[in-house]
């Protein structure tokens, strides 16, 4: 939670009580949940945040700069059921399977790209609230997955595309690798480049960055356009997980991802939060899931504990910023 | 009649920083209208405020009726027989003008469970009020379809429907057209024949000897004193709001060059300005004076493109012909602006002072669109030590600073694009005197680094003292320019003011 050290007046102790929490809890379940300190336990938590995680990381700085996108679960789906419709229409036009992976991929991945650059057209044209921008197209998105798949599985996938989803590098699972790079990536993006100031000026205040010469247009529709590009990236990964492309698939995961994002401090109403403080966010809520599935706590009862989770992370914030304001 | 509806006793506000009303006190008859004049920050609304029980004051007493009075919310004032109507109208357009009068306090029909509205009696007990103040508006259609004169009305009648017996007018005719502001008048010498007394806050000078009975000065914070309007001459009264004026540290060696750096050609925007045009030299600092609703403020963000102004007219930076401004093409222009609203447009309240700074300049600080504290950091610092801006360290929050020192840090924002033109737009807004000398210092500096300033202010001292030469706006159009060293204060508020 720490790298917009910029706006921090200097490191104290209650910037990491997310962190501090975080540790007690791996401490508790360590001795109390059978398996959770356990390598493969360690690797299936991080396997499981991952997917979800990718996204939140996009997530963060569309909340940031002022806006929100609703549509992420549903563009997972729609990713995975394009990447197998389109590998199966050009695998029977005679391609062969991996050069028809890689096609339907990338055609995947520009799609979702253009889906966030759409939502920021039209909130930059029409001056409409990004969430109900994103409310449509998370509706139509579905509908759109199951036109294109019938609303059935769809399977051309070989053997070895399995990989990118279930498979390990190194021992760690491929998806964590590609998680933390996202992470690496986004970090720098977020504190080195002139984009990154820029989402936060504009999250912060949008005026007052366009009168000082920044395109709120810009840094608004790159922020939607790279979240929706990594929701595609995520779909293409969990369709290698489970082998096909499922129209049904990740329902509910924007509030997940959003949940993520707010437990790691950014506030709604934009220009703060960190991708540091999602990435713990995210694992949070990855252990907390863990322990409570290995402690055996009933389902209906984990929704409660993540519902009080969210909203602790929120009061705890709330409290913080209400305190140094005195 | 005769005797005094509302005193003020030693009234005394202090605000942090500053002291806003130092030991007022005034007398007010029934049945009278009382204008109450004075200087951007000689305590007006304040008072007004004290008056509504928005603000509490520090130290004094307020009477009314001779009985003294406390009061803790708004509620209490109008319980207590203050009414205030203000500025900015707080009527909700969505509704009628029956509910709005009523608002909150519509009768409801008697019977189990008693929730529905009387609406015969609303209308029945809204006619009778708006009767009273003399008035014919429709009872039931909707505010947003009146004008804002009869709005003005409305709002008016709000308040005497709690019979107060003290009514304030905080500067009712400043978004009317002359004809409403007759109709306005009208409503107002109905209301003192029924023994209220009405305080008048106004601006416009010509409009005391239409409606005002007395006239009282208020100079920073104190009573200065006052007089029948009908043996109110204008020299009186600009004497009193005035007071002696002092030249104060303007440099003796400000000059420019001939080199013209701006060349604005017939700009006109809707009903805000018409015809616009002037040129502005290398080194320059140019004023507009002008009062609220001149146009002056609109101008200003027209030529750096956050509004729009209309096809026809063209803006000449440095023989670069511009017909339609953006904020992204003017900074690439070279010019640069510090907006009238601070908080709203100028500062990222979240982000740090060394953010702030480094907000319009994030490309020229870059390389290849990265960045870095290192790099960033020279730029900050340089700001810091030029403006002298009182930060212990450059990542504290903005909000933490003083309104003089985080201008300063918008004015830094600015100098690090390496500007030609700066356009300050009621810099000295909210921050203290000290801050407002340093303020104008770095304007002469950058004058004498041949960087041009077009300065808009309230304050037409600041701009005498400032300015090189001053342009003089009013109803949309410039109608005068006058050089600071040869024109003194009355005579520019005259100009400002006539007709």
């Amino acid at each position: 939670m720490s790298e917009n050290r910029v706006s921090v007046s200097r490191l104290r102790w209650d910037d990491y009580i997310l962190e501090a929490i975080l540790v007690a809890l791996c401490v508790l379940l360590a001795f109390t949940a059978p398996g959770f300190a356990t390598m493969n336990n360690v690797l299936n938590v991080l396997r499981n945040t991952s997917m979800q995680g990718i996204i939140a990381l996009g997530m963060t700085i569309v909340i940031i700069s002022g806006e929100i996108d609703l549509s992420v679960g549903s563009a997972v789906a729609f990713a995975g059921s394009l990447t197998a419709v389109l590998t199966k229409k050009l695998a029977a036009a005679g391609l062969s399977l991996p050069a028809a992976i890689a096609i339907a991929g990338v055609t995947t991945l520009a799609t979702g790209f253009s889906f966030g650059v759409l939502a920021g057209l039209i909130r930059n044209k029409f001056k409409v609230p990004t969430f109900i921008i994103t409310l449509a197209s998370m509706t139509a998105l579905s509908g759109f997955s199951m036109i294109i798949t019938k609303g059935f599985p769809v399977s051309p996938f070989p053997e070895w595309f399995n990989f990118i989803g279930g498979g390990y590098l190194f021992g760690v699972p491929f998806p964590a690798i590609v998680f933390l790079l996202i992470f690496l990536l986004m970090l720098f993006l977020i504190r080195n480049t002139t984009f990154g100031r820029a989402v936060y000026a504009v999250g912060g205040n949008e005026e007052a960055a366009r009168l000082s010469g920044i395109s709120v247009f810009f840094t608004k529709t790159a922020a939607l356009g790279l979240t929706s590009m990594l929701a595609s990236l995520s779909g293409i990964m969990v369709a290698a997980q489970i082998m096909s492309g499922t129209p049904t698939t990740a329902k509910g995961w924007e509030l997940d991802v959003i949940s993520a994002v707010i437990i790691g401090g950014a506030s709604l109403s934009g220009g703060t939060g960190t991708i540091s403080g999602t990435f713990v966010g995210m694992l949070f809520l990855g252990v907390l899931i863990n322990g409570m599935t290995l402690l055996n706590i009933n389902q209906f009862w984990q929704y409660v504990v993540r519902g009080g989770l969210i909203l602790g992370a929120v009061l705890l914030n709330q409290i913080k910023t209400m305190s140094a304001r005195r | 009649m005769g005797e005094y509806k509302l005193e003020i006793e030693h009234i005394t506000k202090v605000f942090p920083g500053t002291v806003a009303l130092a030991d007022f006190s005034a007398r007010f008859e029934g049945g009278k209208v009382h204008a109450l004049i004075g200087k951007n920050g000689s305590g007006k609304s304040t008072l007004v405020k004290i008056c509504s029980a928005a603000l509490q004051p520090t130290s004094g007493t307020i009477k009314v009726d001779g009985k003294a009075v406390s009061m803790r919310a708004p509620s209490d004032a109008l319980a207590k027989g203050l009414a205030v109507v203000y500025q900015e109208l707080s009527l909700i357009p969505e509704i009628t003008v029956v509910e709005n009068i009523l608002l909150g306090r519509l009768p409801k029909k008697k019977g189990f469970p008693r929730i529905s509205i009387d609406w015969a009696a609303a209308c029945r007990q809204a006619e009778t009020i708006l009767q009273s103040v003399g008035s014919d508006i429709p009872l039931r259609v909707k505010v947003k379809k009146l004008s804002i004169g009869q709005q003005q009305v409305v709002e008016i009648a709000k308040a005497m429907s709690f019979n107060p017996s003290v009514l304030i007018l905080d500067e009712p005719t400043s978004a009317l057209a002359r004809n409403e502001t007759e109709g306005l008048f009208k409503v107002i010498r109905n209301l003192k024949e029924k023994g209220v007394a009405i305080l008048y806050v106004t601006h416009r000078l010509h409009e005391l000897y239409d409606i005002a009975d007395t006239v009282s000065v208020l100079r920073d914070g104190k009573y200065v004193g006052s007089v029948e309007a009908a043996q109110a001459t204008p020299q009186i009264i600009v004497d009193l709001m005035f007071g002696e004026t002092i030249q104060r540290q303007r440099p003796q060696n400000l000059s420019f060059q001939e080199k013209v750096v701006l060349e604005v050609k017939d700009l006109s925007s809707g009903n805000h300005f018409r015809h616009v045009s002037f040129s502005l030299r290398q080194g320059e600092i140019l004023g507009i004076a002008g009062m609220m609703g001149s146009g002056r403020t609109e101008l200003l963000r027209s030529i750096f493109g956050i509004e729009r102004f209309n096809p026809g007219g063209s803006i000449i930076v440095d023989g670069t012909v511009v017909k339609s401004p953006t904020p992204i093409l003017m900074k690439k222009l070279g010019v640069a602006m510090t907006p009238e609203n601070r908080k709203k447009e100028g500062i990222v309240e979240a982000l740090s002072v060394h953010a702030n700074l480094c907000l319009a300049s994030l490309k020229a600080i870059a390389r290849g669109n990265l960045l870095s504290k290192k790099r960033e950091k020279p730029f900050v610092a340089e700001a810091i030590e030029k403006l002298g801006i009182k930060v212990a360290d450059a990542r504290n929050l903005i909000s933490s600073l003083s309104g003089g020192n985080q201008q300063k840090v918008v004015v830094g924002k600015w100098l690090n694009t390496k500007p030609k033109i700066i356009l300050f737009d009621e810099p000295s807004r909210g921050i203290d005197v000290v801050a407002k000398q340093q303020i104008f210092q770095i304007m002469w500096d950058l004058s004498h680094e041949g960087i041009s300033s077009l300065f808009v202010s309230t304050e037409l001292e600041e701009l005498i003292e400032v300015s090189h030469r001053i342009l003089v706006m009013k109803h949309g159009q410039i109608v005068d320019e006058v050089q600071a060293e040869e024109v003194s204060i009355d005579r520019l508020y005259a100009m400002c003011m006539e007709g």
